[in-house]
This record gives structure tokens, C-alpha cells and sequence, in this order.
């Protein structure tokens, strides 16, 4: 087993890696930008190095300081997270050229599924089915104009270069073509330095089911069931559950055993996931991401398998305990991603500083976060504060915990989306299971202001009686008050108590 | 104390005395403690329990987080409401609300031109934050006024950044100034 790890990241994943290796005694070193200084990772960790200013280009996405911390704290291996440099094939291949081990694919493997347009090709070669559509980018709107009435309209625009729903456009008809081409083009140029764009066919109602995949370095490769990330919004996922409501375990051995074929076809080592779009019994390959996902608690919870730490064991050369047969699943997991966006205006970013924060605690609820009371939300990284995870024997159970555990939750300063989370859990398609990818969009009072009148009162008199207290208080005299053990607003509110 | 407290477009009358309090003339029984040092409270409602966490923003202004959510509410006293009735305190300027930017960001694209007419919904201006491309739109049908930013501006938080006229008279939008204060 590696004795110490880097992890290059921040926010909860970073905190969720620090924890992982902390049990299985490995020493720990966190990175961190100028204004991260107080951050959870860098007080969890056991040391921690400055790379630089906030910009990620100038400190997350630093490969040369990374390593350069990497070799001052003397240590083993680079654990990347998800997001930044995790993807970055060039970074698994300097990790390794120096010396260290990559926890991850290698550098190959990365740039075999990286480039969605090779990763397509591949697929299909495999004998994986995917979605109708290019293998290849498209150079500007005409071509693309071009290949969209070959395949169909609606058609997806997507960046090649990566995920996460930049640079991803759906075009409706080919009057809308040009201008979702250009806006593509920029967001993925923006976010991945490369614009690169390819087109595929628009399912009317698919859902967003993927298949976790666990690889060693002696040729075994696992998969542990799926997620559902139906509930997903310009193509960022708000909630997550495993398992998905509608799969068969037929359904789920065919997909499961599509996704271990194409992990094979790239001789895959770690996590990763293969992400499909689901629809009436059919399903076709997105993409593999070759990192931690943001939603693996939930398969954690469905299958007592800690996927950050097999991360680390299978890093160390370790072999997977478990045949295909050996994983089960066990009831049911949702996870809902706590942003720092607010849902009653278009989930627009919302900053400040969490002046206070109250955790959900009791039966089947887990919190990764990446945020306490102090820390400032900014525009500089992603707007995810924290994830919360219910597990509970069935689906309705876990929904029902889920709603209890968001209103226990708690975030002063900034607007999170948590309000659109309890929309959801009480809404009648969501707890029937009717998902599509389009679910947001076919609910939109679910980013309406909900209008709870007896709340609405009570916060009225809590208004009122605050108000009346800080004058009372500003107004009375700073002597001879006390000994009273009550303040005037106390009294105040005390019927007949004063005069 | 008579209070008008103001939230999610709703005024309530709640009358703060020595006999109790009132709600919109009817009394109610209401008993508000706090956890000492924090914003912690607890108000029990005619028996009813809620939990809420309380910032002051500014003179009169309260964030209450309730198991609902975020509410902002506004409580003014008798005499301070009066003056705004008097003063018209309430009405906007006129036109239609311009747009603003709603985070700090970097303006990707302006969408509209002075002179151009816009429908409420449509998109006018692309602003960049968060690595998202959020497009903001127009309120209502209106005709741009004046653009104050182009493609690479840096803009901060509710910075003004397309100014509309109203085609007519009548689109005057209301309270939106409130947040001056007393």
C-alpha cells in the first residue's frame, strides 16, 4: 500500500480522498490557492502546499507546481479527483514520468476516452451501441448544418474535449443552428482550451443512466451497478439514486456487461464510469469518464464497496477481491449536489460567506462537504458546496429521508439549491420514478417560489418581533438594565409583563 | 409597536404591545427565544413551532431562513410607512426594469442594439460566470434604451447593463427601490 498521497484538488472531493486515505494510514498532502488557505482540505490534510493565486490556470491546473509539491513532500502517489487536471492526460503522464503513481487510468487510456469523438469509434468497435451521430468533430456551422439534416433535428451539440454540460447545446431546428454553434464553440473553448465540436442525434426522453466501473492491474474489471442522474439541468446533474428505478436485472446485466466490455477494450485501471442514455429498453454509449464521479456515494451506500479507497488499493497493485457475482446491491441511495446556485432565479451563481451552516445528522444520511461557517463562496471554482447522501431500504423511504434531511439542512450567505432539492423529493413524477433527462424542463414550477402561508406568518411576526427587539435594545438605557435576568423585549413579549 | 412587515409581495400588520401580539387585527399567541450568542430562534406560533435563523441586512430588513427556504422581510413602523405614502416612496422610476448583472462575471456577448425592440423573454446579453454561459432576458416588451457594455467587459454584481424604454407610458414597474430604506 502507497504510505502517502497528494491530492490534487479542492472542495469536498478533496476532503472525501483525505478521509478515505487517512483510513487506510496513508500520510496526506493538500494543495491549495492563496485564497483557499483556510479551506476544509487544507486543515484536514496532515501538511499542506501553497501552489499559487486563485485562478485555477495559476494554481489547480498548475502541473509544474503540482509536482514540484509532490516532490518536496517526498510523496508516493497524485490522487486528481474529478474536474480540473483528472482528465488531462498529459498530467497522468507527467505524475508517472516523475516517478509517482497516478491514481487513475494512464495517460493512454485517458486520451483513448478523453476525445469523446475517439472514444465513440472505439465503442463501436467494441460492439457497444451508441448514439446516432458523428464520430468525428465538425469545423463550422455549415458542416455541422450539414451533418444535422443527415442525422435529424433536434440534434445535441457537444464539445469533444469534455463534459459536464460545457459546450453542450441542443438545437431544435437549423434556424437555431449558427447561433448554438458559435456559443458551443466558445464554452468549449473556455472550458477545455479547445473547441472542438461534434453533433448527435437529440433523444426525445431518455434517461441518464451510467454503470460504475472498478479495474485492476491484473486484467480484472467490475462493475457495480448503476446510477440514475436523470435530473440534470443544461446537462449538470442536481440528483442521483442507485438504483435506477426502471432497470431489470436483465437490463442491468446487459449494460453492465457493455460497459466491462468497453473498460476491457481499453485495458481499464480504477474507477470509472460509463454513462449511457437510456430509453424504452434501449440503451447507447455517451462516454466513459475516467475519474471518481461526483455522485459515487451513492453506489457506495447500494454496495458497501469505499470506491475512493479501492482507488488507492488497486494504485498500490492490488487485486479486487470480488467476481462480477460477489458485487450486490442493497437498497436504495439518493444523493442531491448542494450548489451555491439559486433555483427561484435560474439557478444563477450566488456568493458570499457561509455565515452559518447546519449540518443534516441521523439515520441514513451522509455529508460530503467541501464548506464550513466562514468560508467564502466565490466565483473562482465550482459552485458545489457539498453533497447529500440518504441511504434507506427502498426508494420511497430514501425520498422521504431525503426531504427530512434537507430540511434539517441549514446555509446562511448564500442561496443554495436546496429548495429546488424538496420541490423534487415531493413531487409526484419524481417519486413515481417518471424521469427523463428532461425532467427539469417538464417541471417548471419546480423553479417557482413555493408560497407556504403559515410560513409566510410566522415569519412575518418573527420579522416584527426581531425589529421590535434591536430597537428596544438600541433605545434602552446601558445602566440599571441589568439585574432584571429578562431583557425589555423579553418582557415585551410577555403579555401584562411590563408597563 | 404597529409593524407592517413586508415578504414575497405580502404585507402583514403585526401589532407588538404589552397585551401581545397582533396579526392583521387577530391576536396571536406568539413567543420568539433565542438561542443566547446566535441567530438562532425559535417562535412558537399559537403552539406552533418554527425554527428560524435570522440575519439583519440592513435598517428594517431581515433574512429569515425557515424550513422553507430563504425569506426576505422588510418591517417598517407606522409612522415611516406613512412618510412613504406621502413621498410615493414606492414607485420605481419609469421604464422597465433594465437588467443587471446578477453575479460578478464577464459579459460574453450582447445580443441587442439601442433601438431594438425586445419581447419579454428575450434574450439580450450573455454573461460568463462559473465557467456557465447564463443568458439574461428582458422582463417585458420594451425597446433598448442604451447598452453600457460590450463583448469582454468585467461586470459586478447588480451593474447596470442594458437600459430599455417603454414603448408606453404604462409600463411602469413598482417597489423596486424599496431596498433604500428608511
Amino acid at each position: 500500500m502507497i504510505r502517502s498521497l497528494l491530492v490534487a484538488n479542492r472542495g469536498e472531493i478533496a476532503v472525501r480522498i483525505i478521509r478515505a486515505a487517512r483510513e487506510l494510514g496513508i500520510r496526506t498532502v493538500a494543495v491549495y490557492s492563496e485564497p483557499d488557505r483556510m479551506a476544509p482540505h487544507v486543515q484536514e490534510a496532515d501538511a499542506a502546499v501553497l501552489l499559487g493565486p486563485a485562478p485555477s490556470s495559476e494554481s489547480y491546473l498548475r502541473v509544474d507546481r503540482i509536482l514540484e509539491a509532490a516532490r518536496s513532500m517526498d510523496v508516493e502517489a497524485v490522487h486528481p479527483g474529478y474536474g480540473f487536471l483528472a482528465e488531462r492526460a498529459h498530467f497522468a503522464k507527467a505524475v508517472s514520468d516523475a516517478g509517482l503513481i497516478f491514481v487513475g487510468p494512464d495517460a493512454g487510456t485517458i486520451d483513448a476516452m478523453g476525445d469523446k469523438t475517439a472514444a465513440r469509434r472505439r465503442m463501436k468497435d467494441a460492439g457497444v451501441p451508441i448514439v446516432p451521430g458523428l464520430v468525428d468533430a465538425v469545423r463550422d456551422s455549415a458542416e455541422a448544418a450539414a451533418a444535422a439534416e443527415e442525422i435529424g433535428y433536434p440534434v445535441l451539440l457537444k464539445a469533444a474535449a469534455g463534459g459536464g454540460g460545457k459546450g453542450m447545446r441542443v438545437v431544435e431546428d437549423a434556424a437555431a443552428l449558427p447561433r448554438a454553434f458559435d456559443a458551443a464553440q466558445r464554452e468549449a473553448l473556455a472550458a477545455f482550451g479547445d473547441d472542438s465540436v461534434y453533433l448527435e442525434r437529440y433523444l426525445d426522453g431518455p434517461r441518464h443512466i451510467e454503470i460504475q466501473l472498478l479495474g485492476d492491474s491484473h486484467s480484472n474489471v467490475v462493475h457495480l451497478g448503476e446510477r440514475e442522474c436523470s435530473i440534470q439541468r443544461r446537462h449538470q446533474k442536481l440528483v442521483e439514486e442507485a438504483p435506477s428505478p426502471v432497470l431489470t436485472p436483465e437490463l442491468r446485466k446487459a449494460m453492465g456487461e457493455a460497459a466491462v466490455r468497453a473498460a476491457k477494450a481499453v485495458d481499464y485501471v480504477g474507477a470509472g464510469t460509463a454513462e449511457f442514455l437510456y430509453q424504452d429498453g434501449d440503451f447507447f454509449f455517451l462516454e466513459m469518464n475516467t475519474r471518481i464521479q461526483v455522485e459515487h456515494p451513492v453506489t457506495e451506500l447500494i454496495t458497501g464497496v469505499d470506491l475512493v479507497a479501492w482507488q488507492l488499493r488497486v494504485a498500490s497493485g492490488e487485486r479486487l477481491p470480488w467476481s462480477q457475482e460477489q458485487i450486490t446491491l442493497t437498497g436504495h441511495a439518493i444523493e442531491c449536489r448542494i450548489t451555491s446556485e439559486d433555483p427561484d432565479q435560474g439557478f444563477l451563481p450566488s456568493t458570499g460567506v457561509i455565515t452559518h451552516l447546519e449540518i443534516p445528522a441521523g439515520p441514513g444520511v451522509r455529508w460530503d462537504g467541501g464548506v464550513q461557517e466562514g468560508y467564502e463562496v466565490s466565483l473562482h471554482y465550482d459552485p458545489l458546496l457539498a453533497k447529500l447522501i440518504v441511504y434507506a431500504p427502498t426508494r420511497i423511504e430514501a425520498i422521504d429521508r431525503m426531504a427530512r434531511a434537507l430540511d434539517e439542512l441549514v446555509v446562511v450567505g448564500v442561496e443554495t439549491s436546496a429548495t429546488f432539492h424538496k420541490r423534487v423529493m415531493a413531487e409526484k413524477d419524481f417519486r413515481d420514478g417518471q424521469l427523463t433527462i428532461r425532467y427539469v424542463e417538464e417541471h417548471p414550477d419546480l423553479l417557482e417560489p413555493a408560497v407556504d402561508e403559515e410560513a409566510l406568518a410566522a415569519a412575518a411576526v418573527t420579522a416584527a418581533l426581531l425589529e421590535d427587539r434591536h430597537r428596544r435594545a438600541r433605545q434602552a438605557p446601558r445602566i440599571g438594565t441589568t439585574g432584571h435576568g429578562m431583557s425589555a423585549w423579553r418582557r415585551g413579549a410577555r403579555p401584562g409583563a411590563w408597563s | 409597536m404597529k409593524y407592517f412587515v413586508t415578504l414575497r409581495d405580502r404585507e402583514f400588520e403585526v401589532d407588538v404591545t404589552a397585551d401581545g401580539v397582533r396579526v392583521d387585527g387577530s391576536p396571536v399567541h406568539a413567543d420568539l427565544a433565542t438561542l443566547a450568542g446566535t441567530a438562532v430562534h425559535h417562535l412558537l406560533l399559537d403552539g406552533v413551532s418554527h425554527r428560524v435563523v435570522s440575519t439583519r441586512q440592513a435598517s428594517g430588513h431581515w433574512d429569515l431562513h425557515l424550513a422553507g427556504g430563504l425569506l426576505r422581510a422588510e418591517a417598517v413602523d407606522e409612522r415611516t410607512r406613512a412618510i412613504r405614502e406621502i413621498t410615493n416612496y414606492s414607485a420605481g422610476p419609469a421604464g422597465p426594469t433594465p437588467i443587471t448583472a446578477p453575479m460578478p462575471g464577464l459579459v460574453v456577448k450582447v445580443e441587442v442594439a439601442p433601438g431594438d425592440a425586445v419581447e419579454a423573454g428575450q434574450g439580450v446579453v450573455i454573461v460568463e460566470a462559473m465557467k456557465m454561459e447564463n443568458e439574461l432576458k428582458a422582463k417585458a416588451a420594451a425597446i433598448v434604451a442604451a447598452v453600457h457594455v460590450s463583448p469582454g467587459d468585467t461586470v459586478e454584481k447588480d451593474q447596470v447593463l442594458i437600459d430599455f424604454e417603454s414603448p408606453e407610458a404604462a409600463n411602469v414597474t413598482g417597489d423596486r427601490d424599496a431596498e433604500s430604506g428608511e
